[in-house]
């Protein structure tokens, strides 16, 4: 997986919900159309993966051995 | 903010709540026989009275938690929906509360085709849930360990309650069938292939998400609910084939997993970013060291110097049951009940605007209250095991009063709800 910039990652696992989606939702905003950005999760969020279909974003998710799911979101 | 939480595929609050609202009568209910029957109660795993007692507390306050929170978060944490989630959520919900009344009522008072029926009332509700909950979750890819284990734990639901229709049918009709080994077995995949299966399933999720730790290794939150599946099947495999040498290692293999889970658990929450220890925490902690102790004393009790040490059977059941389940699934309602109240009001207010913290819907010191006598109660009963005559009716009262003041929190924290969503001018 080919990883956006530093400021384009967010480390959300050890964010409270809703912490992990709001802060998605305000970086995805900031992002053009074919831009990635990439989010650290210790679970997979179906929800904001509905949120993402609907939005028209793509996604892909690889899980990490310390239990991170690395979610690279295209906007 | 292009869109909130999505909750147009998620079942309505009252669906979860039904089942979370009736499951602390229930561990009343047995409380209050404790009270009433005193030392009867505690004489012998096998008598009726234990037997609903017990399964007053593993139907009436397990079950239904489990399955009213596997309703609500199922899309959450697999991204399976059911369908008409608020209508299977009622019909399971009486079925499943009816059927636990009138199997208790067997046990109490034998009539003839009672125990027909509550095989007939339990197995048809846990048969809807298993056909619209298990189709959802078979439905999706397993992409996380979480999926995989959801998928074992509702094969672990369906093999429980095989065994429990067989022997209530079994008991009623008189049949010749060898009830230790099969009672022993229905006991194996309830507690081991179906409850600690859903418990680490669930526990990889809420863990890192709500107490603030690292999460689960990869590795491990894989073989700790295939092992624990797998030693099940192996021990139905044993007593078929009458060898009892490999229900022994397949008991080896459950206790491992099952003592790996609650010392991972354990270190994983001493790496937690939450300063503050709460209510959860305290549950989960204890409910982790009960376990450990009871996986422990389980496994020694084939060995000669306390195999004949009668309080022994009961005494592993209450340190894994009350002390074990009875922790993990009130401190995890302790998260879950405030949680998804906020989430809903978070929903009908919109995006932006505030809502009160979820420990505006139930406080933390009214948790604290309720934790110090389950607490009370959990030492008593535990030492009631050992000295009945004394200790069992003690110990019936303050796990009667525990659950009251559990039942009475979930209403402080529903009633917060309601108000809350009254002044954001929602419908009820």
């Amino acid at each position: 997986m080919s990883r956006p910039p530093p400021e384009r990652v967010l480390d959300a696992r050890y964010l409270e919900p809703p912490g992990p989606f709001v802060q998605t939702m305000e970086m995805l905003d900031t992002l053009a159309p074919g831009e990635q950005m990439l989010l650290l999760l210790y679970r997979e969020p179906h929800p904001l993966y509905r949120v993402l279909q609907q939005n028209g974003h793509r996604w892909s998710v690889e899980l990490q051995p310390d239990g991170t799911f690395e979610i690279l979101i295209t906007c | 903010m292009q869109a909130l939480l999505s909750f147009d595929k998620s079942p309505p609050l009252s669906a979860p709540l039904r089942f979370f609202l009736t499951a602390p009568v229930f561990a009343m209910l047995a409380g209050i026989l404790l009270l009433v029957d005193g030392p009867e109660v505690l004489a012998s795993r096998w008598s009726p009275l234990t037997l609903a007692a017990t399964h007053l507390f593993t139907l009436g306050f397990m079950l239904q938690v489990m399955l009213g929170a596997l309703i609500q978060v199922l899309p959450v944490v697999a991204g399976a929906n059911l369908a008409h989630p608020a209508r299977i959520a009622s019909g399971v919900h009486a079925t499943l509360t009816l059927g636990t009344l009138v199997l208790v009522w067997a046990f109490l008072f034998p009539a003839p085709g009672l125990l027909h029926l509550a095989a007939t009332l339990l197995g048809l509700a846990i048969l809807v849930f298993l056909l619209t909950a298990g189709r959802a979750v078979f439905a999706v890819p397993t992409t996380s360990p979480t999926i995989r284990g959801l998928k074992l734990a509702f094969a672990g639901l369906a093999m429980t309650a095989g065994l429990g229709v067989l022997l209530a049918l079994a008991l009623g009709s008189g049949w010749s069938l060898s009830l230790l080994d099969w009672v022993d077995l229905h006991a194996t995949w309830g507690l081991g292939g179906w409850s600690a299966v859903l418990l680490m399933t669930l526990a990889y999720v809420v863990v890192p998400m709500f107490q603030l730790t690292p999460a689960y290794r990869v590795r491990a939150s894989v073989w700790m609910p295939v092992s624990l599946a797998l030693s099940a099947a192996v021990w139905t495999l044993a007593v078929l084939a009458q060898l009892p040498w490999l229900s022994g290692l397949a008991a080896w293999v459950m206790a491992l997993a099952g003592l790996a889970f609650a010392g991972m658990t354990l270190v994983l929450q001493r790496q937690r970013r939450r300063a503050r220890p709460d209510a959860t925490l305290a549950y989960w902690q204890v409910a982790c060291m009960a376990s450990a102790v009871g996986l422990v004393l389980w496994r020694l009790s084939g060995f000669a110097l306390v195999e004949d040490w009668s309080p022994l059977p009961l005494l592993i059941g209450v340190l894994i049951m009350m002390g074990g389940y009875g922790g993990f699934i009130t401190g995890m309602l302790y998260k879950i009940v405030p949680f998804l109240g906020w989430l809903h009001l978070q929903n009908l207010a919109g995006p932006g605007k505030p809502v009160p913290a979820m420990n505006k819907l139930l406080s933390e010191a009214a948790m604290r209250g309720q934790q110090r006598l389950f607490f009370a109660a959990f030492a008593l009963l535990t030492a009631a095991c050992v000295w009945p005559e004394w200790l069992a009716r003690p110990a019936g009262l303050a796990f009667l009063l525990a659950h009251a003041a559990l039942l009475v929190n979930l209403l402080k924290a529903v009633r917060a709800y309601r108000a809350c969503r009254a002044s954001l001018g929602q419908a009820a």
